[in-house]
């Protein structure tokens, strides 16, 4: 059947046809043994509270009904479908949860399938993220996710001329912020470097890293020549300390 | 009025407003980590008289506590990196009210707007991420206070997820211990509140007001007729939405108060418009890589409406993706006919301006790509250019200093301009060297 009688009525891509069922099967589990899923799903009246006030819903093909219902029908082939581009049009705005007369959290449904896509490295997920490529450098290697050097006027000449005139001269007017450890161009605060570290383990012993190596395998080993330098830097520091 | 044997549970009796959920699927949690203190696998992070602690309502008539003093300021990442004045009018109002406070770089993002952009991450690095925050905190003895909406949001998220689920618990124990950051006997350490910085702020309204009639019309501001638009954000009060301030003095209980109690204490005239429920269109990984999604939606559904049904002077915000969205998305709107200029900033950086702070060097206006010099003459600031100058001298200056390779002196003017002394105050006496991101010459050793 092309699309659904009520509501997703987008053609079940060729590709996700192609899938063997238990793939899709088992990708589909992958979900629903996230320990969320079951705080996240009840009934459904299919009501359609929460997609008439869902942001995404105005601009994109998307409907959190839509996802609650594919679940509540086990609509394995559609739910794989979704997990390709659909899911990414959500605001993660959780008016659908607070909406809810059910108490679903569709939001919380997308960020699960949002995990297991990212885990299962599929095709269009790696492009979607693939601009995203700035923030996922900041945020692994500094625990930061965004700083003054990631706006450059360049990619945002939409936020008009103000902007760029925010970045002349960035490094004094960075300074100029009247508290001390604002003062970076490169992190949003100055991290300390042992904080840095503690993120590090905390990435390694959660398979953070090991799933950005299958997502962007580039971007992962830029990632790890800094993340190694900063810890080379970090013994480096302990020894000198302790001779001191 | 207590509930049960937890500490951590009371509601308001008589019910301060009409509650219409009566069945909160959240409150509950108190208890159940009063059990889990009970039983030794938790220590519960608590607010005490040191934090003079201020009494406000969540939508369910719960009692939550607000501490006011002695906090560790968790950052935004969004905000210092591109509000910066959002975060120097927090510590501002702490000077101003000689709070003892702690800005140490011990701390990291949240990670969890990544998360919500890009899902690369878990629920246990999100747990291990906050629960190595908090015990830092805990470990300085200062209570932590959250700047950034969804690192509110996700924060009590966590803490619901971790209160209720073992599995959780047992897996970010090892990773926490690996850390140092449990304690001596082994606890993981959950603050008895999770506090949004807005909630600090309409804690702290009338005090706030206070300083307004005494130092802000002093200097001849008034801000009777300035007319604002509220914006809630999503994360502080439709995720984990029973855990959020009410206040039957704000459309009697039925909306969030933080924001519009605070503009309302300082006089000014907040006025309804009929999207004020709707989202900014931020989306997180949209505004930075689906941004005909975040302008479209916040122009069409936010600023137009706005334009149309109230013409507000100033919107007021209180998180960091909000504030970005409606003042980073306006210019743009010229290409369609769709300009709708209208000043925006945080119910804190208002504050601040009504107050009598510097709106560049303290409230940072520079960085605001909104139109809000309109908002500061009718606020009586008239003087805003001269200050404007003030502030460019200023920058000139430091970076004068800086080209000639002046340090010393560099350090020396901080001493003076800084709202907070530099790292000395820090808990542990912070070295530079140690820094994870050195690109500044202050920074160096």
């Amino acid at each position: 059947m092309e699309g659904h009688p009520y509501g997703y009525n987008i053609p079940i891509s060729e590709k996700t046809k192609e899938v063997p069922w238990e793939e899709k099967v088992r990708v589909y589990e992958e979900v629903k043994s996230d320990f969320r899923f079951k705080e996240f799903l009840f009934g459904c009246l299919n009501c359609g509270v929460c997609t008439a006030s869902c942001p995404s819903n105005r601009f994109f093909d998307y409907s959190p009904r839509e996802i609650v219902q594919r679940f509540l029908e086990e609509d394995v082939e559609v739910i794989y479908d979704m997990m390709h581009e659909y899911i990414w049009a959500c605001s993660q705005c959780f008016t659908c949860w607070i909406r809810c007369p059910f108490v679903n959290n569709p939001g919380g449904l997308v960020i699960i399938m949002r995990e297991v896509a990212v885990r299962n490295a599929f095709e269009a997920t790696k492009d979607l993220l693939k601009p995203y490529g700035r923030v996922l450098l900041k945020v692994m290697t500094t625990g930061n996710q965004l700083s003054a050097d990631m706006l450059q006027p360049d990619f945002f000449p939409d936020w008009g001329p103000k902007m760029q005139d925010n970045m002349e001269n960035i490094r004094a007017k960075r300074m100029a912020i009247p508290f001390d450890v604002g003062k970076s161009v490169k992190t949003a605060w100055e991290v300390s470097l042992e904080t840095a570290i503690e993120m590090y383990t905390i990435w390694r012993e959660t398979g953070i890293f090991e799933m950005l190596e299958k997502l962007d395998p580039n971007l992962y080993n830029v990632i790890m020549d800094i993340v190694e330098e900063n810890e080379e830097r970090w013994e480096e520091l302990m020894e000198e300390e302790e001779e001191e | 009025m207590g509930h049960g044997k937890s500490p951590y549970l009371r509601y308001a009796e008589p019910e301060p407003f009409p509650i219409l959920n009566k069945h909160s699927h959240y409150d509950h949690l108190f208890e159940e980590m009063h059990e889990l203190e009970e039983k030794g696998e938790i220590l519960v992070y608590r607010i005490t008289e040191e934090n003079k602690p201020v009494e406000v309502f969540t939508r369910t008539g719960r009692i939550k506590t607000i501490p006011t003093a002695k906090l560790w300021h968790h950052k935004s990442c969004g905000q210092c990196g591109n509000i910066p004045g959002y975060p120097a009018s927090i510590f501002w109002f702490m000077n101003k009210f000689g709070y003892d406070y702690l800005n140490e770089p011990h701390q990291t993002s949240c990670t969890a707007w990544n998360y919500h952009g890009s899902g690369t991450s878990n629920p246990v690095a999100l747990a291990a991420v906050w629960l190595r925050n908090m015990h830092q905190a805990w470990k300085t003895g200062y209570y932590p206070l959250i700047h950034c909406g969804t690192s509110f949001g996700s924060y009590k998220e966590t803490r619901e997820q971790l209160i209720f689920n073992k599995e959780l618990r047992d897996a970010v124990k090892p990773i926490l211990k690996k850390l140092g950051r449990l304690t001596e006997d082994g606890r993981i350490i959950i603050p008895q509140e999770v506090v949004h910085y807005s909630e600090w702020v309409h804690a702290m309204r009338h005090k706030i007001a206070e300083l307004y009639e005494k130092e802000g019309k002093a200097k001849g501001i008034d801000v009777s007729n300035v007319r604002v638009a509220i914006h809630n954000a999503c994360h502080t009060w439709k995720m984990m939405a029973d855990d959020y301030p009410y206040d039957p003095e704000v459309y009697n209980g039925q909306r969030p108060a933080a924001s519009t109690a605070v503009v309302k204490a300082l006089g000014a005239q907040v006025v309804d418009y009929s999207t004020w429920y709707d989202c900014c269109g931020f989306g997180f990984r949209h505004i930075l890589t689906e941004r005909e999604f975040t302008r479209s939606f916040a122009i069409q559904r936010k600023l137009k409406v706005i334009a149309e049904e109230i013409k507000a002077d100033l919107i007021v915000t209180h998180d960091t993706g909000c504030t970005t969205t409606f003042e980073k998305n306006q210019w743009i709107g010229k290409a369609h006919g769709m300009y709708h200029p209208v000043a925006v900033m945080s119910d804190v950086m208002f504050s601040a301006l009504a107050c009598g702070a510097h709106p560049f060097k303290i409230v940072q206006l520079y960085w605001n790509c909104s139109n809000y010099e309109p908002l500061l003459e009718k606020m009586g600031i008239t003087n805003w250019k001269e200050l404007k100058k003030e502030w460019e001298d200023t920058v000139k200056h430091i970076a004068e200093l800086e080209k000639e390779g002046k340090y010393d002196e560099l350090v020396e003017f901080f001493k003076e301009y800084d709202l907070y002394e530099p790292y000395s105050r820090t808990s542990d006496g912070f070295k530079r060297r140690r820094s994870a991101s050195a690109d500044m010459p202050l920074f160096k050793s």
